[in-house]
């Protein structure tokens, strides 16, 4: 009963605040829901009883990345980033292509839907550390060096051209 | 005055009420003379006489009440066999409890503010000899910070005409709600702590690092340049130096192999040679660079000086907070020293043993009072900081930042990690 009301709580404001995103006219106001839609998944994980993922969201997505989103608007931002209206002419083909994707999206966890979760967040941590540094060390190892090659290249092209 | 009497005899101190400045003849030829002898101030002793009666004082009574953690569990379940009684279900009971938890919790930064600002002042001002607040409450001004809360209550709420209303309203809120919520997980001494959370320590950086989004917030809805300058500012210093001081603390979870703050704390309990406490301080080089690390970002992700950038009173007139009054305003300060008290409660628990006492015959005082006062501690050291070192330049600041700190912290986790290999 109650993980259902928060539930529903949560998603209400993931989706609420993700429709903010696309539909607000401020770009500011945008980032800033950006940041709640972020802050309401993690809520979800914390719901769903699986406490580092939750933390790492918040410290990763809320605290990182909408964060650094913020930093380029105010930085990259023009005056007419307060008014413009985000949606052009060809918002009903993009709505068609959203609700197909949903609709499959919707088939393919139906599967999944119904199943229980447990409410109190449980340890997972050394899990996840024996998952990611025993069995998929070599996987876990190849993504932070695909990392580290992208941060490379970001910060070769960052930086600016001598004369 | 002549030499000759400023040497044999020091008189009383005349307190200027004009100035609040301390009038002693000896106060000017400050310090050389007066602190060639400074015990034959009738002042001096009088003061070391006043600490030494606090500290007593503090200790006897903290010996009086003894451990409170194990006390806690018991009045639970008497409350639960009262419920049992009176027949009123045992999930209100429940909740009830929870409920209660979270006020104690929340009156946490609430105290801890009451006292900071009041300690704050007084401390900046025995540093340039002045008095501090001297008038309100019974003793030098021990209600100063009451007073000033009232009047902030009672401050006319001002919006600028070209801010954001709703997200001018909402920034304080953001601020300050992490900075309260990130208390959870910590250990105020043995079984005193709200959530025994399994991710302590994660959980702590993640919800504290939220806060930034509520200082972006006001620094541009506030509508004013210099608002948003020290919001820009303080969202890049923040976030650069949030990863120093999450990276310094990983030698301290690889000594300890836990997240949980309170099994950090608890681990660190015992004696090298019976003398040394093993705390993860004193584990050597690798302890104290942490330590070092950590100290330094914790100081500036406070916005303290001198990494108060964000704020800088005489650049930036007071940064993000500029337009910001009454008891918004007082919102802002309560989580900075929130954020504060935070930041040497987690000294305290990774670098200092938390409740451990320092030396094995010492054990006679509960946890708590040990925790509490090495965090008191390194709140002075946080304040002292403040009154003696100049601001930094933004472009030095972040220098410093990403060309020394975060080389220095990610080297101590190679260090922490060839230390537990030789400790194996």
């Amino acid at each position: 009963m109650i993980e259902q009301i928060v539930f529903y709580l949560l998603a209400a404001v993931i989706v609420l605040s993700a429709l903010g995103v696309v539909l607000l006219r401020n770009v500011m106001h945008s980032a800033l829901s950006l940041g709640l839609c972020l802050a309401g998944v993690a809520g979800i994980f914390a719901s769903l009883g699986s406490d580092f993922v939750f933390a790492a969201q918040i410290l990763v997505y809320v605290g990182g990345i909408a964060v650094l989103i913020l930093f380029v608007v105010l930085l990259a931002g023009s005056a007419s980033d307060l008014i413009t209206r985000q949606i052009n002419s060809q918002w009903l083909p993009s709505l068609v292509i959203c609700a197909a994707f949903i609709w499959s999206y919707l088939r393919i966890t139906a599967y999944f839907s119904g199943i229980a979760a447990k409410s109190a967040p449980a340890p997972t941590v050394r899990a996840i550390a024996g998952a990611m540094l025993g069995d998929y060390a070599v996987p876990f190892e190849l993504i932070s060096v695909v990392l580290l090659a992208s941060m490379t290249g970001a910060a070769l092209f960052a930086r600016r051209k001598e004369e | 005055m002549t030499e000759e009497t400023i040497k044999t005899k020091f008189s009383e101190p005349i307190f200027n009420r004009s100035h609040g400045r301390l009038l002693m003849p000896e106060t000017r030829y400050w310090p050389t003379r007066m602190w060639k002898s400074p015990w034959r101030l009738p002042t001096y002793r009088r003061g070391a006489a006043v600490m030494a009666g606090i500290l007593s004082g503090g200790a006897a009574a903290a010996w009086l009440l003894g451990e409170a953690g194990p006390r806690v569990a018991p009045l639970y379940s008497l409350a639960e066999r009262y419920a049992l009684q009176q027949g009123v279900p045992l999930f209100l009971v429940a909740t009830v409890w929870t409920l209660i938890k979270a006020a104690v919790l929340l009156a946490v930064p609430l105290v801890n503010a009451l006292f900071a600002v009041w300690w704050e002042r007084k401390i900046s001002a025995h540093m340039q000899s002045r008095m501090g607040p001297m008038y309100v409450g019974w003793w030098h001004g021990a209600l100063q910070t009451v007073a000033d809360g009232i009047k902030l209550f009672i401050k006319e709420d001002i919006v600028p005409e070209c801010a954001d209303k709703f997200v001018h309203l909402l920034a304080p809120v953001v601020v300050i709600i992490p900075a309260i919520v990130a208390f959870a997980p910590i250990p105020f001494g043995r079984e005193l702590v709200y959530a025994d959370l399994d991710i302590g320590t994660v959980y702590v950086f993640a919800v504290s690092g939220v806060s930034v989004m509520g200082i972006i917030m006001a620094g541009w809805s506030s509508g004013n340049k210099f608002s948003l300058l020290g919001g820009l500012r303080s969202a890049a210093q923040l976030v650069s130096y949030e990863l120093p001081r999450t990276f310094s603390v990983i030698p301290v979870i690889m000594l300890a192999g836990t997240l949980n703050l309170s099994a950090i704390a608890g681990l660190q309990a015992g004696y090298w040679g019976g003398l040394l406490p093993r705390w993860f301080i004193f584990y050597p080089v690798v302890g104290q660079v942490a330590f070092a690390v950590f100290l330094i970002a914790s100081v500036a992700e406070t916005n303290r000086i001198p990494f108060d950038i964000p704020e800088a009173e005489s650049e930036l007139v007071a940064g993000f907070n500029t337009e910001y009054s009454g008891m918004k305003f007082a919102l802002f300060f309560l989580s900075e020293f929130a954020y504060v008290l935070l930041s040497c409660l987690l000294m305290a628990a990774f670098f200092f043993g938390g409740g451990q006492p320092p030396l094995p015959f010492l054990g006679f005082l509960p946890s708590w009072a040990w925790f509490l006062a090495k965090t008191l501690t390194l709140i002075f050291c946080f304040l002292w900081f403040r009154w003696t070192f100049p601001r930094f330049r933004v472009d030095r600041l972040m220098n410093f930042n990403w060309k020394f700190l975060l080389p220095v912290s990610l080297l101590n986790i190679a260090a922490a990690g060839v230390l537990i290999w030789l400790l194996s």
